[in-house]
């Protein structure tokens, strides 16, 4: 997959970079107006991250000239405005997803792959991890053909792991993935566990390794060696 | 009282002094005149009779006097010879047809003719100073009548024409609101003080919108920049357990994410008290809250369960505020998770929603802090707790700008949040 990060800040960007590289992404990266325009013009690509304050110009115009030309890409906007008319505009011009700083890189990763699997055409909707299928059309997870029966929040979370593979997901970034704000005020994060708990079972049940490794009480890896 | 009325009150009272001194000073001056003309009258008089006495004429005693204006004239030759003189003095005299004594200005003149001295006295009626009361009091009224008309009439004009301009700017002053960010823009007028106030207005509107946009800017700016960083050390962090970290480490490292958590959270509700106070939620539409309580309800429903609450609530139907949408959400929200916070292991909550007032309450220990400390910013109930002390500054916030009325008390181990939707 190939990525246009436009992001004045080095440090943000190496960070995003890093993280999305280790994915084996092709990122590429502008960092004021004059650039994000000349690469939106010059190249296509799958997804391209827009934060709305770059120097030289609006995050939002590049959006509208991306938009011109290359109506396909999928985009998402940073921003560090949690303005409500930021948020709006950026969707009525077509950008795909919102996502306000300080966000976590696998958040952001979550947040890419779903847009990238909205802009494929046909056949993509199904993500496998090894013998484990998601389809992302029906919402049906099966192992080794066989249906496993998911509750919405158990579907999400293993969605966001096959996203997030092999990296440390702490219960903090679990839990506001899958709840949002709402556990902004909670000390007890407990009920993370609860839900991994029972999709591990499932899938074990189901016939499925064990890919959720606790990580010394902090958090959660889907640890998948083998590649498929 | 209206500018106008206080305006044509000071003139008339104004008006009335004038008018009294001005009375005064004409009875006066009336009477002098009237005592002057008589005094001239009677000095022809004796002139005329000292003419007719030069002539040889006989003047008859006066008892013996036929006509009235006879018995006002007595000349009575003098024994001895005496200077001539002419002596004026007011006198009272019985009046037959009236029946009282009136005033009377009596005249005596000495006068020689051929080497007799005479005595000529006249005297007649005062015009009577009652009469000129009346005449000049009658005088008064008509005049300060004509005034009273004149002044509401000039005041009528003035508050109708001359002061529009006047009310207008005040209108567009009412209707004024920073939101809009458009400053009042000055309109000429043909009256220079009205002029100078447009531009006064034009002024200040504008200072006020740059102001205002700039405190704007600088909320959002201050939140931007702090968001920017916080990004970057919780991208680092995040790629820093990536790498081998020891359990220690890695508890470090999560104890970092919490505070940045902490902190970016601040930020934003700092910004977001911020937009409350400039106004910036101001459109208002119909929110069903009872739709917006029990939707609330069920996305907490893991959260109360895992904390062991039991929520019990009695919710009236289709209760509607109005209000912004996104301040209804904040508000609940910050309300309801205030009461799964500040809870105890298997406590509970009442929620009681009528068409009236909203009412939230909670077990829990009590408040370390006065109560009416508590929605002040950094206030918090509990200083060992996780929050940052701005939930009830911004429920206050929302509660103020929407004209509704809030009260806690802590009884029994209960914390009563009431809002009244009604004040």
């Amino acid at each position: 997959m190939k990525l246009l990060i436009i992001e004045d800040n080095e440090d943000l960007l190496n960070n995003i970079r890093t993280y999305l590289k280790r994915e084996g992404y092709i990122c590429e990266s502008a960092e004021n107006y004059s650039q994000a325009f000349d690469k939106v013009m010059s190249y296509t690509y799958d997804v391209v991250l827009i934060d709305i304050m770059i120097p030289g110009g609006s995050g939002l115009q590049v959006l509208r000239e991306l938009k011109s030309v290359n109506p396909e890409a999928g985009t998402i906007i940073i921003s560090a405005k949690n303005a409500l008319d930021d948020k709006i505009e950026g969707l009525e011009l077509g950008a795909d997803d919102y996502i306000t700083k300080p966000f976590q890189l696998p958040e952001l990763h979550a947040r890419i792959k779903a847009v990238n699997r909205r802009q494929q055409r046909d056949g993509k909707e199904i993500i496998n991890v090894n013998e484990i299928a998601i389809n992302t059309k029906t919402m049906e997870v099966t192992v080794e053909d066989h249906p496993v029966d998911l509750t919405p929040k158990e579907y999400e979370l293993l969605l966001y792991f096959s996203s997030n593979k092999n990296h440390v997901l702490s219960k903090q970034t679990i839990a506001e993935h899958l709840w949002g704000d709402y556990v902004d005020h909670l000390a007890n994060l407990d009920f993370v566990y609860q839900h991994i708990k029972n999709l591990r079972k499932k899938l074990e049940n189901a016939g499925a390794d064990n890919y959720i490794e606790s990580v010394y009480g902090i958090g959660y890896k889907f640890k998948v060696t083998r590649q498929q | 009282m209206k500018l106008i009325s206080k305006f044509i009150l000071i003139y008339l009272a104004v008006t009335v002094i004038v008018l009294g001194i001005g009375g005064y000073v004409s009875y006066f001056v009336i009477k002098d005149e009237l005592d002057t003309e008589l005094k001239w009258r009677f000095l022809d008089r004796v002139e005329r009779v000292t003419y007719l006495i030069e002539h040889g004429k006989k003047f008859h005693n006066p008892d013996k006097a036929k006509s009235d204006d006879d018995r006002h004239l007595m000349v009575t030759q003098l024994p001895q010879s005496t200077e001539p003189s002419v002596q004026v003095r007011d006198t009272l005299v019985w009046n037959e047809r009236l029946q009282q004594m009136e005033p009377n200005l009596k005249m005596v003149a000495f006068r020689t003719v051929n080497n007799n001295s005479y005595r000529i006295a006249t005297y007649g009626q005062l015009v009577d100073t009652d009469d000129i009361t009346e005449a000049v009091t009658k005088i008064l009224l008509w005049i300060l009548g004509m005034q009273i008309i004149g002044a509401l009439g000039v005041g009528f004009i003035v508050s109708n024409r001359l002061f529009k301009p006047f009310r207008e700017t005040l209108e567009r002053i009412k209707n004024f609101t920073l939101q809009d960010k458009e400053p009042i823009p000055a309109k000429e007028t043909n009256v220079k003080e009205f002029d100078d106030l447009n531009r006064f207005v034009q002024e200040m509107t504008h200072k006020a919108v740059k102001d205002y946009i700039n405190l704007k800017e600088f909320a959002e700016n201050a939140s931007h920049e702090l968001q920017t960083p916080l990004s970057i050390v919780k991208g680092k962090l995040e790629l820093l357990t990536e790498t081998d970290l020891s359990p220690e480490q890695y508890q470090f490292v999560e104890d970092s994410q919490r505070s940045i958590k902490k902190l970016s959270r601040l930020s934003e509700s700092l910004a977001l008290l911020t937009k409350i106070e400039n106004h910036e939620f101001v459109e208002r539409e119909v929110v069903n809250v009872t739709k917006m309580i029990r939707e609330s309800t069920q996305a907490f429903e893991e959260f109360i369960a895992l904390n062991g609450l039991d929520v019990q609530s009695d919710l009236a139907e289709k209760v509607t505020m109005q209000i912004h949408p996104v301040l209804a959400d904040i508000l609940w929200t910050n309300l309801f998770q205030n009461a799964i916070k500040h809870n105890i292991d298997n406590g509970s909550i009442d929620i009681t929603l009528t068409e009236q007032s909203l009412t939230i309450a909670n077990t829990g220990q009590s408040p370390e802090i006065p109560p009416q400390q508590l929605f002040d910013r950094f206030k918090k109930g509990d200083s060992s707790s996780n929050s940052i002390g701005l939930g009830l500054s911004i429920i206050k916030r929302i509660v103020d700008q929407n004209n509704y009325t809030i009260s806690y008390k802590f009884e029994e181990d209960w914390h009563t949040i009431r809002i009244d939707f009604e004040n």
